[in-house]
């Protein structure tokens, strides 16, 4: 009996040591990734996405910090580190002290790397770019040119055959300045396009910002550059405040609705004054 | 005309002292009108916190009562005016019993009101700082116009009238007397006087047709001008002005056969005007019925996503029993009564008016408030009291007391005045018989 009982024990143990177990291996896997972006030549940074596969499928993962790195996972190499946001991204903009590790090469590698929670095991993603930019031109009649320029060794060189888009940088995005988005790059690494917008709403002066962008390319990743042009139009904001209007304020009502509420009334009460006076005139007719 | 028949016209229809019933009558709606009146008290002292009115369910009962008042106050353009300018003299001694209904709702729908407002002491701010912008202050214009056109068509008819009762001062009483002296001393029944009483009548009943669309039309427009489910439709003003004809047909069914009982009318309010009124109430309750198809089953046809919740909540929810209580007697009972020839006999047509009127106050209701309790974005860290509305006892006192407060005018009315007009049934007497001879 005695036995038995420790065989009992011993099996139950052996379950609850083997849930715990089962329940520590029960992580989803995180997939880690890392784009990078380059804006008007100046402005470089990368951005991180945490994204897992939950009951099927995948969802961005907010709350995972992440730490990213140029050339190698040291100390040194270190850009930053930071928390995805609800979206499952992080940003981190490449700082001037990591330029030294920048111009060592042509090609520079990019690593984040995110820390273990409770949910996920460490992950890494890696990027290796090719170091390019984009070079915006306009021209008097509205003509748009863009060069597509890559680093070979310390010589910039023109790319053929890769997409560019060309377009008028909106407040909710891109709108194409002609039919066509995207335009390849000739031999020379050259686009052009011709502007055929009409009468588009500009600046205080007419200003439009027109853009040139490789989008998510698997060699230079992100792309873009700006020039500021004169082709929109200058639409003055006319405020409807205290203006006649059917939401303004009392005294404020539209003329023709107090033309028509106010003649209608008045015809109204018209007859009815009259009315009054024909009992006056009834009084005056029985004295 | 004989002077015989004349006389005897003329006391049938002379007021009579209340009876026993009548002081009983008068009394209850005195003790009613008192209690809410009471309730009133409690509501300025306390605020409108005694009410169950909440954020979302912010009209209730008063403002159903108050579409209720508005409503029954249209009969008198249809009797009156549309059926005078018609030229039916069969409606002659339903005209005032029309009139004073009109008048005592149209006065107690301002009333209920100003009861609903939080504070009444600032109701002068409506006029003093009104934008002609919002429909409540055209209600407020045209409240106030179809007030004083009803006063007048109730005022002009009743000259001759006062004439007569003023020649039987030891009836009437000195006090009386003292009133129509006042009223109508100045009517001598001289042909010019006539032409211009008549002149004045026809104008009145021109004038208070587009008056009375015009006053229930900008009464839905209170609710249609908002987007919301249920009251967003463009055939608010029809489907109101509909109902209202109803109600108000009803009303007058209902009082035709209270005053023929209670002061032995019979003569005068006869089987024939039952027949005639049963029909009209017939097609009145059959209109309204197709606009309630219109209102109901286009939008549950669609079921948008938005008034899924209010569609349902009416149709097989928690506003099902009042919903279907409503549609049942207000309309498909009183149409089934009333298309059969033994249906219009006074006793089921006052049947018949009854659950019109009482169908009509609770549809008035489903109109007002569950539209509030399903609002288009979704009610959210909010007390449970506010996801429900059921009146207090203050609310239901005061609406109540209301309803009493109408009908004691009518009452005292028929006291003071002729319920029905003496003169406009000698001449049309006069006229029968001069047409037989």
């Amino acid at each position: 009996m005695k036995k038995h009982s420790r065989l009992l024990f011993s099996a139950l143990l052996l379950q609850l040591i083997g849930i715990a177990a089962f329940a520590q291996t029960a992580k989803n896997d995180l997939s880690l990734s890392v784009s990078y972006f380059n804006n008007n030549n100046q402005l470089h940074y990368l951005v991180a996405h945490a994204k897992s596969k939950i009951d099927g499928k995948f969802q961005m993962i907010p709350n995972i910090n992440v730490s990213f790195y140029i050339g190698s996972e040291t100390p040194a190499n270190l850009l930053g580190k930071g928390v995805t946001n609800n979206k499952g991204e992080c940003l981190v903009l490449i700082p001037p002290a990591a330029k030294q590790e920048w111009n060592k090469s042509a090609k520079p590698g990019f690593i984040v790397v995110s820390q273990t929670t409770k949910q996920f095991d460490e992950s890494k993603g890696t990027l290796d770019v090719t170091k390019a930019k984009i070079q915006i031109d306009t021209a008097a009649d509205r003509k748009v040119t863009a060069v597509l320029l890559e680093l070979k060794d310390t010589v910039w060189t023109p790319v053929k055959g890769v997409d560019v888009k060309i377009a008028v940088k909106r407040l909710g995005g891109d709108f194409n300045i002609a039919e066509t988005p995207t335009y390849a790059t000739d031999s020379l690494g050259m686009v052009s396009a011709e502007y055929k917008r009409d009468s588009l709403p500009g600046d205080a002066k007419g200003n439009l910002i027109i853009v040139a962008k490789v989008e998510d390319n698997d060699l230079y990743g992100n792309l873009s550059s700006e020039k500021m042009v004169p082709w929109g139009k200058y639409y003055p904001y006319k405020s409807e405040f205290d203006k006649r209007t059917l939401f303004a304020r009392r005294g404020k009502s539209p003329i023709w609705l107090e033309l028509m509420a106010y003649s209608i009334v008045a015809a109204v009460w018209a007859v009815l004054f009259f009315l009054f006076g024909q009992i006056r005139k009834l009084k005056r007719l029985g004295i | 005309m004989e002077s015989i028949a004349k006389q005897k016209i003329i006391e049938d229809l002379l007021p009579q002292k209340f009876g026993k019933a009548g002081k009983i009558w008068v009394g209850a709606l005195l003790v009613v009108c008192a209690i809410g009146f009471f309730a009133y008290c409690r509501q300025l002292s306390k605020g409108l916190v005694v009410t169950s009115m909440r954020d979302y369910a912010s009209w209730g009962i008063y403002i159903s009562n108050f579409v209720f008042f508005v409503a029954i106050s249209l009969v008198g353009s249809l009797i009156t005016a549309v059926l005078r300018l018609s030229d039916v003299h069969w409606s002659t001694p339903l005209t005032r019993i029309a009139e004073i209904i009109a008048v005592s709702a149209i006065t107690f729908a301002s009333i209920i009101i100003i009861v609903d407002m939080g504070r009444p002491d600032r109701f002068y701010n409506l006029f003093i700082h009104g934008r002609l912008q919002s429909p409540i202050v055209w209600d407020v214009i045209v409240i106030t116009t179809y007030f004083f056109v009803s006063l007048l068509l109730l005022y002009f008819p009743m000259l001759p009238d006062l004439a007569i009762l003023m020649k039987f001062k030891e009836k009437t009483g000195a006090g009386l007397n003292k009133m129509y002296s006042f009223l109508g001393s100045f009517w001598k029944n001289t042909p010019e006087q006539i032409h211009i009483s008549e002149k004045a009548i026809n104008l009145l009943s021109i004038t208070i047709i587009p008056v009375a669309f015009a006053i229930h039309t900008v009464t839905s427009w209170l609710f249609a001008t908002t987007y919301r489910p249920g009251w967003d439709s463009t055939n608010f003003g029809a489907y109101f002005i509909s109902g209202a004809f109803l109600v108000g047909a009803g009303g007058v069914v209902v009082a035709m056969f209270v005053f023929r009982k209670a002061y032995h009318l019979e003569k005068y309010i006869t089987d024939s005007h039952f027949d005639k009124m049963g029909k009209v109430l017939v097609l009145l309750a059959l209109l309204y019925l197709y606009f309630n198809v219109n209102e109901f089953l286009v939008p549950a046809f669609k079921m948008k996503k938005p008034e899924e919740e209010h569609l349902l909540g009416l149709f097989t929810g928690e506003f099902a029993p009042v919903f279907w209580f409503a549609i049942t007697t207000a309309m498909i009972i009183p149409i089934l009564i009333l298309l059969f020839k033994k249906g219009r006999k006074p006793l089921p047509a006052f049947v018949a008016g009854c659950l019109v009127v009482i169908g009509s106050w609770f549809k008035r209701y489903l109109i007002v408030t569950p539209t509030l309790l399903h609002p288009f974005l979704p009610m959210q860290d909010v007390p449970a009291s506010y996801r429900h509305y059921f009146p207090s006892w203050e609310e239901w006192a005061i609406a109540i007391g209301s309803l009493a407060g109408a009908l004691l005018i009518i009452t005292i009315f028929a006291r003071i005045f002729p319920i029905i007009p003496i003169q406009e049934t000698i001449t049309e007497t006069e006229q029968h018989e001069h047409e037989k001879a």
